[in-house]
């Protein structure tokens, strides 16, 4: 019994620490920490209007896709 | 009078200046108009977001946005990702705050057919992809400069991208490898424990089999490094450090899964994760410190003008360097840079050749006289005739003389490289003969091969491989401290062992620009008019009179009784003076007033006449930087040979290398022969440093084992060159290479450290009494060992 708690405890810690671990991993890859001064003021920028701007060249970038794909 | 603010940029002035707009105030109409454009667009939250900020009200642009179109520009700037997205690296001008970055971005968004606008608040550099179908490249730039900002490329080079993606895979790795090790050590303190007060098999195999799966990771993927750099190693036929490194964890690695599969003996995991990590810890600070050689060619090419103007008929129009033909004919304007050797042919003005010949003078070209590429037209607007094509062009062939140069620069090996190859060979075979002995002097297979592990593992160079990073980081630090400027912790080492210096005279030695030694005076006349007339020139000679004047005397306006002074070229300047004819310039100045001068001397001479009778004579001299004379002897003092090259004339030379105590001097010297006497005092066998500040100098700072630019030096000097130093001063000079020598002192006793540990405890590998607790102890104490005493310069050297 006693040695299944402590694989148990083992597994579930190791799990969560590799859970943050990888999104650490990913918030690097995507440049997040690239700007460190940017960063520190993002909270500022971070409203609804952001998130339309960001949906509106999402958009764009669609528009263009479709574009692309055209049949000649 | 109230102040109030300008209701743009924020900055505060009076209120009768500002330009009223209803309740609305503006320092400018620059600020006006970028108030209004962002309310019709929209964006006047902007100054919300900015808050207490404040802004450089926006600049006139005059520059056409037009070049950003052109195909020349396009070539070299702008990347297809495919066919209609086009990319392109700016660097935008005037960003202060948060806000402003958030401004451009949505600016820039609202734009039809610009797919992405990402800017770097950090570092200002943005990342713009457009739809070239949709949009031109010139709208955009006008859109950023609408807004009060402006914008102008950047190669983002391959070599700048390619050290940011190798220093963020170093950040992955290193993630990943400290989170395992941390992990590992808390699993590891259960085991130690255990190892005493005792522990049932079946627990020890479930914290093995958890190291197990940390330590995987740590090895295939952090590790890989190691792996790349083994094999590498391998095929130029030589046992690096990482090879060690490799062995020693992958064996370690593989006796551990044994041990655990069989549920007997001790695993070795965390030594495993432990290694890795330190020693990927000691290369990402290498990785920290590097320099890129081909970023330096990136800048020379920024250096060369790109476009020309030729004169066709009668219209003038931009072209290419490289389409430009002989006999063409090409304008050049004040402040331009001629990129084609030639022949004036109309117009006339001075042109500043410092840059080749060394020469602080200007030099004055008309019609006949030659135009070398790479000099700077000061105040002269005139055509000349290509004489050769680009390729041919003094110019184009400095680049390429530069880019052997710095191809061919000797690179002289480090120390911890060549000590980590004997080291790690013996090593190898220590471990693999105690295998043997262990073998036939009868144990097990099992035994044996886990005391011939242990001894890799303890030897495995942890703190070997922090020695050289953690001193030369300490000396980059003290360094950086001093204003100096060590552009590669691997050039500590370099300096460190240089035997000769090699010193340019103007800029280096001496200050650069001639400074009043003596001055007589004829007549009495007035001062003030004599400042007036000085200060209306730029020229050295005037600014070294200006100098002299505000020192000696004291609390004196220029007059402002002086009109129509008119500078002559290589001759001095004239004006007028309340009716009175007043000039101040050289003797030739003073003979065709018919001013007869006896004075001899080897200074620059400036003469003051009023009404052709001469008032005052100056001597003006490039006089030696301060403390020039102690940094060079303290240079001497370490047995150093030092040498002074200059381009100048003898006489002078030899005066300031006198006044410095330098014994070897060589005068008229060109870039090229500066080049070619470092070649061949290396060739005698001496590490080379050389000092230098001007364009005539980068031959041989790209030449030299260690070159050291001065930091206001031409820019490009200081791209080619290894150190800089950000004050000027010759005592930096002196104290880099004290830096050095003790930096390097630094290296040699952290590998002291390093060795002696390693040979206390590999006999005791050899003789088996190493468990895995002592293995991590002891690897830990010898990298904090060498940190701390690297940790312990830094604090004594202040």
């Amino acid at each position: 019994m006693d040695s299944w708690v402590v694989a148990m405890m083992l597994g579930v810690s190791l799990f969560l620490g590799g859970v943050a671990l990888i999104a650490f991993l990913w918030a690097i890859k995507t440049g997040q920490f690239d700007d460190e001064n940017r960063m520190m003021n993002q909270v500022k920028f971070d409203d609804e209007k952001e998130l339309n701007d960001a949906a509106e060249q999402e958009k764009k970038r669609e528009k263009l896709k479709k574009k692309e794909y055209q049949p000649e | 009078m109230s102040n109030v603010k300008c209701d743009h940029c924020h900055l505060v002035f009076r209120d009768s200046v500002m330009i009223h707009d209803e309740e609305l105030r503006f320092c400018c109409n620059g600020c006006k108009g970028i108030y209004h454009l962002l309310k019709e667009e929209g964006l006047e939250s902007f100054y919300t977001k900015m808050g207490e900020a404040t802004l450089a009200p926006p600049t006139q642009q005059y520059e056409a946005s037009e070049n950003f179109d052109s195909p020349a520009f396009h070539e070299r700037f702008v990347t297809r990702s495919n066919d209609n997205l086009w990319q392109v690296s700016l660097i935008i001008e005037g960003i202060h705050c948060a806000a402003c970055v958030w401004l451009n971005e949505k600016a820039l968004h609202k734009m039809p057919g610009l797919m992405e606008a990402h800017i770097n608040y950090t570092n200002n550099k943005a990342r713009i992809v457009w739809d070239s179908q949709v949009l031109k490249l010139s709208a955009i730039i006008d859109m950023i400069r609408s807004i009060g900002y402006n914008a102008y490329p950047y190669d983002a080079t391959m070599q700048e991208t390619r050290a940011n993606k190798e220093r963020k895979e170093y950040y992955l790795r290193m993630a990943v490898a400290t989170f395992a090790s941390m992990n590992m050590m808390w699993i590891a303190v259960a085991q130690y424990a255990g190892y005493f007060s005792g522990m049932t098999q079946e627990v020890k195999t479930i914290l093995n089999i958890a190291e197990w799966i940390l330590a995987t990771p740590v090895l295939f993927y952090s590790g890989w490094v190691f792996y790349r750099g083994a094999y590498y190693g391998l095929r130029n036929g030589a046992i690096s450090m990482d090879m060690l490194v490799v062995t020693g964890s992958t064996l370690a690695y593989c006796y551990s899964i044994y041990i655990t599969v069989l549920e007997k003996g001790e695993a070795y995991f965390d030594s495993v994760s432990m290694i890795i990590t330190f020693v990927l810890f000691g290369k990402f600070l290498e990785v920290l410190s590097r320099k890129y050689a081909a970023d330096t060619l990136d800048v020379m090419n920024k250096y060369v003008p790109s476009e020309v103007s030729v004169l066709e008929g009668e219209t003038i129009r931009s072209v290419s360097v490289s389409e430009v033909n002989v006999g063409d004919t090409i304008v050049i304007r004040t402040g331009e840079r001629a990129a084609i050797d030639g022949e004036v042919i109309w117009g006339e003005g001075s042109f500043d050749e410092s840059n080749l010949t060394g020469e602080a003078e200007a030099i004055f070209k008309r019609k006949g006289d030659m135009i070398i590429s790479g000099t700077t037209s000061i105040d002269a607007l005139l055509h000349y005739r290509a004489l050769k094509d680009y390729a041919h062009s003094t110019l184009n062939n400095l680049v390429n003389l530069l880019e052997n140069a710095m191809r061919q620069k000797p690179r002289i090996e480090q120390l911890a490289n060549r000590l980590s190859q004997y080291f790690s060979s013996m090593i190898l075979f220590l471990a693999i003969a105690t295998f043997w002995a262990w073998y036939f002097w009868p144990h097990t297979f099992d035994q044996s091969l886990m005391v011939g592990i242990s001894v890799i593992i303890i030897a495995c160079p942890c703190a070997l491989a922090l020695a050289t990073p953690v001193a030369t980081i300490v000396g980059l630090a003290l360094g950086a401290k001093r204003s100096i400027l060590f552009k590669s912790a691997a050039q500590i080492e370099t300096m460190a062992k240089a035997t000769m210096f090699v010193l340019d005279k103007t800029g280096t030695i001496t200050q650069g620009c001639p400074a009043v030694v003596c001055a007589t005076y004829h007549e009495r006349f007035d001062r003030s008019v004599l400042l007036a007339l000085v200060s209306s020139s730029k020229h050295p000679i005037s600014r070294g009179i200006v100098e002299y004047l505000e020192k000696t005397e004291l609390q004196m306006d220029a007059g402002n009784g002086i009109s129509e002074a008119n500078e002559i070229p290589a001759r001095g300047i004239v004006g007028r003076s309340n009716g009175a004819m007043i000039a101040g310039g050289n003797a030739f100045l003073m003979q065709d007033m018919g001013i007869v001068t006896q004075i001899k001397s080897d200074k620059s001479l400036f003469y003051y006449a009023v009404d052709g009778k001469l008032c005052a004579t100056f001597e003006l001299q490039d006089l030696p930087k301060e403390k020039a004379r102690e940094s060079i002897g303290l240079l001497k003092g370490y047995g150093l040979r030092v040498v002074m090259l200059t381009g100048d004339h003898a006489a002078s030379a030899f005066r300031v290398a006198d006044e410095v105590g330098i014994d070897e001097v060589y005068a008229h010297v060109t870039a090229q022969e500066k080049a070619d006497f470092i070649a061949k005092a290396q060739g005698e066998g001496h590490v080379v440093v050389m000092a230098g500040d001007g364009v005539n100098d980068l031959l041989a700072l790209a030449g030299a084992d260690i070159g050291i630019a001065m930091g206001n030096g031409s820019d490009i000097a200081i791209e080619v060159s290894d150190i800089v130093l950000l004050n000027d001063s010759l005592t930096s000079l002196a104290e880099a290479y004290a830096i050095s020598r003790r930096t390097y002192g630094l290296i040699k006793q952290n590998l002291g450290i390093s060795l002696i540990y390693n040979a206390a405890t590999i006999p005791l590998a050899m003789m088996g009494y190493i468990i895995p607790l002592l293995a991590a102890v002891s690897m830990s104490i010898s990298s904090l060992l060498v940190v701390g005493n690297s940790m312990r310069s830094r604090w004594m050297y202040k």
